[in-house]
């Protein structure tokens, strides 16, 4: 069984995916404040170099969920200087994957596009998409400096699966299913090699709208929404 | 036009100081004091405080960030790593961020060539090249600062000017030394800063014209890296490294 790290347990993304994915992995399960439900988590603060090394010791895979938006300093420390410091890491200790996570970087310019591939990501100045536009830029001269193969997924809203049809609403854009997450982190947990190393992918689990692309994640992952959730969301006759 | 330069404590600022001499009213900034000319004045200060930020941009019309690591850095390897990291993607977003909420109307930053040192020296590299930033902190943190600058270009009604500079020397200081394709004389370098002010794309709709980006090099005969770009800025460099190309 893999040894995974997961910086950023306690987040609002990562417990939505545990439970998911600690029946095929082994998490080590990291943050820098408590488990909302109590699950015991590693105290790992992502701006301090010698916590995220010690870590990751004996680890095969660092994945890093750590995110902090809007704010003027910290989303630099924790986005970017916590991207430096966890590839810095799988580099010294010779982890040779890292599943890296992001916000959409198209979905501001192309929001009244349609067709939309993997169009050059558009940051902006705000302080949550630059602090993460510029720490995939450490993390791609790291993964390829160093082998590691890198994934970084890209997307914008996390939600439960609706279990009955939802009435009288859409489905907001880049927005993805916990289930559709887990399974495209056990692709990625188990992706053998990743091409030139370092790879992005825009994730979602809507299609029907014909907005954003998937293709790439369906080319290499073989990603694809777990079910066709267009079928919550059909007017009724 | 009222100037910033941040960074003006280092060789690169002074040598932008005397470039410009008395053409401009200059505000120099640094975190140590730095004697400024006839027409200036000056602020301690640093990037990473953002009141100091806004102090310094008050009143100027256009902004020079010269891109230079701080003064005093700290001497282990991973500390001075964090710092520089810190001060080229934070400390430029505070300073870029002052400017444009104050009404700065250019920003210039001196990022560098470094960028494509990892492609071989039987290319040639213009501004159309994807840059390859290696993990080296002292050239990966300039990338990340210029693409921070980038992004203002793109949100705000700016002129933003990159300039992607080369190993900067002194021609006299390496006359003995092997040449590298990458020198730059940094009096060439400081020419490039003033002629990049001359810049005026703050009104121009389309951000792809208020960001500008030149490579800042030397006029080789047989160059890597291709000013060509820049040669329509007016840039003329006077350092050539003759001597040590024709040896």
């Amino acid at each position: 069984m893999k040894k995974v790290l997961l910086l950023g347990a306690s987040g609002l993304i990562a417990p939505h995916i545990i439970p998911g994915l600690e029946t095929h992995y082994y998490l080590k399960l990291a943050d820098v404040k408590p488990h909302p439900e109590g699950v015991p988590v590693l105290s790992v603060d992502v701006t301090d170099y010698s916590q995220v090394l010690e870590a990751a010791r004996g680890v095969d895979i660092i994945m890093n969920w750590t995110v902090l938006r809007h704010d003027d300093t910290l989303s630099f420390q924790v986005n970017t200087q916590g991207a430096f410091h966890v590839m810095k890491a799988a580099a010294e200790l010779g982890i040779k994957k890292v599943l890296h996570t992001g916000p959409s970087l198209v979905l501001g310019y192309y929001e009244h596009d349609f067709d939309i591939p993997d169009a050059p990501v558009t940051p902006s100045t705000d302080y949550y998409f630059i602090s993460k536009y510029l720490s995939n830029e450490i993390v791609k001269s790291y993964a390829r400096a160093y082998k590691i193969h890198t994934l970084c997924y890209l997307f914008q809203g996390l939600r439960a699966r609706p279990e009955n049809p939802l009435v009288g609403r859409d489905f907001p854009p880049f927005t993805i299913i916990y289930d559709d997450l887990v399974h495209a982190v056990r692709l990625a947990l188990e992706l053998e090699s990743v091409p030139d190393y370092f790879q992005h992918f825009n994730l979602h689990s809507h299609l029907g709208q014909g907005k954003y692309s998937m293709d790439k994640a369906k080319r290499i992952l073989g990603y694809v929404p777990q079910r066709p959730y267009t079928d919550l969301y059909k007017r009724t006759s | 036009m009222n100037v910033l330069i941040v960074g003006a404590a280092s060789a690169l600022g002074k040598a932008i100081v005397e470039e410009i001499g008395d053409a401009h009213q200059l505000r120099l900034m640094d975190i140590v004091p730095v004697d400024p000319p006839d027409k200036g004045e000056y602020i301690v200060g640093s990037s990473l405080n953002q009141d100091d930020c806004w102090k310094a941009v008050r009143g100027m019309d256009a902004a020079i960030l010269t891109g230079e690591p701080p003064i005093e850095v700290p001497q282990d390897e991973l500390e001075r790593d964090q710092s520089l990291l810190d001060h080229a993607t934070r400390g430029t977003h505070n300073l870029c961020k002052a400017a444009v909420e104050a009404g700065v109307k250019n920003i210039i930053y001196g990022g560098t060539l470094d960028i494509f040192r990892s492609y071989p020296d039987d290319v040639y590299i213009s501004e159309l090249w994807k840059p390859q930033p290696e993990p080296d902190m002292p050239v990966m943190s300039r990338y990340l600062g210029e693409l921070t600058c980038r992004e203002f270009a793109r949100d705000y009604m700016v002129t933003v000017t990159g300039l992607r500079l080369g190993k900067v020397v002194n021609e006299e200081e390496v006359s003995d030394t092997h040449p590298d394709l990458l020198w730059l004389d940094i009096r060439d370098a400081a020419q490039a800063f003033c002629l990049a002010l001359q810049r005026d794309t703050a009104e121009q709709v389309w951000w792809t014209q208020r960001w500008g980006l030149y490579h800042i090099c030397a006029d080789l005969g047989n160059p890597k890296y291709l000013i060509n770009q820049a040669r329509s800025l007016g840039y003329k460099p006077k350092h050539a490294f003759s001597n040590n190309w024709a040896t």
